[in-house]
């Protein structure tokens, strides 16, 4: 196996930044037609240390740092693709996808149906994603439901180490562009992690999983909100109220029939997410949990996100995202609905 | 641990260097963000630099009395490798969330 864990031993802790390190280490060490590149990915190791010591190993042909110019990065990545190799590109920040939205949407997610199958794009966009560092503007975007309404591409984001490594890995092999939405917040929070057991346990993409099994209410997130979501079970549990959390995981496509298994069990849903309220991936969620549960729903999916408003300054953040509070505070909306 | 070099930020008014009067710290203390680190002198007037970040000093790339151009190294910082970040700051671990809210299954809940 040429890709066995090398940095890593098994049955250790690591961070979601050293295990999506060792995803790129694996990728890499895999198959040579893998490329990784961006804003200081090289020399620097990235801005969060995520691409630490791959240039040294791989040398600067296949780690490379890039201009300062997003779509520049991305139309990059759609040429190495047609070209036969397998991309990786980091854009620094959320915020920085903007400039490089042409490339992704014109060209990265359309060209395999542009050439009628002819042309894959196993193009891998790693997006830092999300808020929770007390960052300047431009630096915490929540930017699921715009990368999901795009044909072609797919969206994955993960929430512990394990997941991160999963899903990073799978990400790369598969044949099509996903965008890989790495909760920054999460970056250094530490869990136990097996590379070769994670590699052997990897679900179907599309995968959502049930990382707190609850009766009375499902909640459903993403990214950082799926341990906020679990602390807030943890507190509903002291007053006798079991909350089931899903993490999605995959944001696109979604696992509508895991979303149906949950909430008919369960029969109540909150969607939990960092992006503004309105057309945000809460309310596909919502409307997939009432295609399927209509019959069975004993309350209306509510939502508890972040507001229609630019994401604020990092000292007013706690006051945007999602607390366990306003999630809480849900989970009581929904338990005493009653049908007029 | 990871190294941060800053330069001789511009000063303004066309200032293009400045002469190092004192440091204010040494090799091996750790500053604050905003603590002031070194003052310096202008054709203009002398004034103090605050330290752009916190970390433990690793080197000072002047000695007193010494003019250094604006954009030349000044100060090199020595920060722990998961806070050599850029922009923004990563949580170590979740705080803990202050609790306000109570829930309550309904009285018919089967």
């Amino acid at each position: 196996m040429t890709d066995a864990p090398t940095t890593a031993a098994p049955s250790t802790t690591l961070s979601m930044q050293a295990a999506i390190n060792l995803a790129l280490e694996h990728a890499l060490a895999q198959d040579d037609r893998t490329l990784v590149f961006g804003e200081d990915v090289g020399k620097l190791g990235g801005v969060f240390r995520v691409t630490d010591g791959l240039q040294e190993r791989f040398g600067a042909d296949r780690v490379f740092d890039t201009p300062l110019a997003e779509s520049a990065i991305m139309g990059m990545a759609v040429g190495l693709a047609l070209h036969g190799f397998r991309p990786i590109p980091e854009i620094q920040f959320d915020g920085f996808s903007y400039p490089a939205m042409n490339q992704i949407i014109t060209q990265l997610a359309r060209m395999h149906y542009r050439t009628r199958g002819a042309a894959p794009m196993p193009v891998t966009l790693r997006l830092p994603s999300f808020g929770g560092i007390r960052s300047p503007e431009m630096h915490s975007e929540s930017l699921e439901a715009i990368f999901a309404h795009v044909p072609g591409l797919k969206v994955a984001s993960p929430s512990t180490p394990t997941d991160a490594y999963q899903l990073l890995r799978q990400s790369i092999a598969d044949p099509d562009p996903v965008i890989f939405m790495e909760p920054k917040a999460r970056y250094w929070n530490k869990a136990p992690f097996d590379a070769a057991m994670a590699l052997a346990d990897t679900p179907p993409i599309g995968s959502s999983r049930v990382v707190r099994p609850g009766k009375h209410v499902t909640l459903v997130a993403w990214g950082a909100m799926v341990s906020r979501c679990i602390r807030a079970a943890e507190f509903a549990a002291e007053d006798g109220v079991e909350l089931e959390v899903l993490d999605l995981r995959w944001l696109k496509p979604i696992d509508a029939a895991g979303l149906a298994a949950s909430v008919g069990r369960t029969r109540r849903a909150v969607v939990v997410h960092e992006a503004p309220l309105t057309a945000g991936l809460g309310a596909e969620v919502g409307t997939l949990i009432t295609e399927q549960c209509f019959g069975t729903l004993r309350a209306p999916v509510q939502r508890v996100t972040g507001y229609d408003v630019p994401y604020p300054p990092g000292d007013l953040e706690d006051h945007y995202l999602p607390s366990t509070d306003r999630i809480l505070s849900a989970v009581q909306r929904v338990l005493e609905y009653r049908r007029g | 641990m990871a190294e941060i070099s800053f330069n001789l930020p511009d000063l303004g008014e066309g200032l293009i260097d400045a002469k190092v009067l004192e440091w204010l710290v040494s090799v091996g203390d750790y500053v604050e963000r905003g603590a002031p680190i070194v003052e310096v002198e202008t054709t203009k007037s002398a004034l103090e630099l605050p330290s752009p970040r916190a970390g433990t000093v690793a080197r000072l790339h002047a000695e007193e009395d010494e003019d250094i151009k604006v954009g030349d190294p000044l100060i090199t910082f020595e920060v722990p490798d998961d806070s050599a970040g850029i922009v923004g700051t990563v949580p170590q671990q979740d705080a803990e969330p202050k609790r306000r809210v109570r829930v309550q299954l309904p009285d018919d809940e089967d």
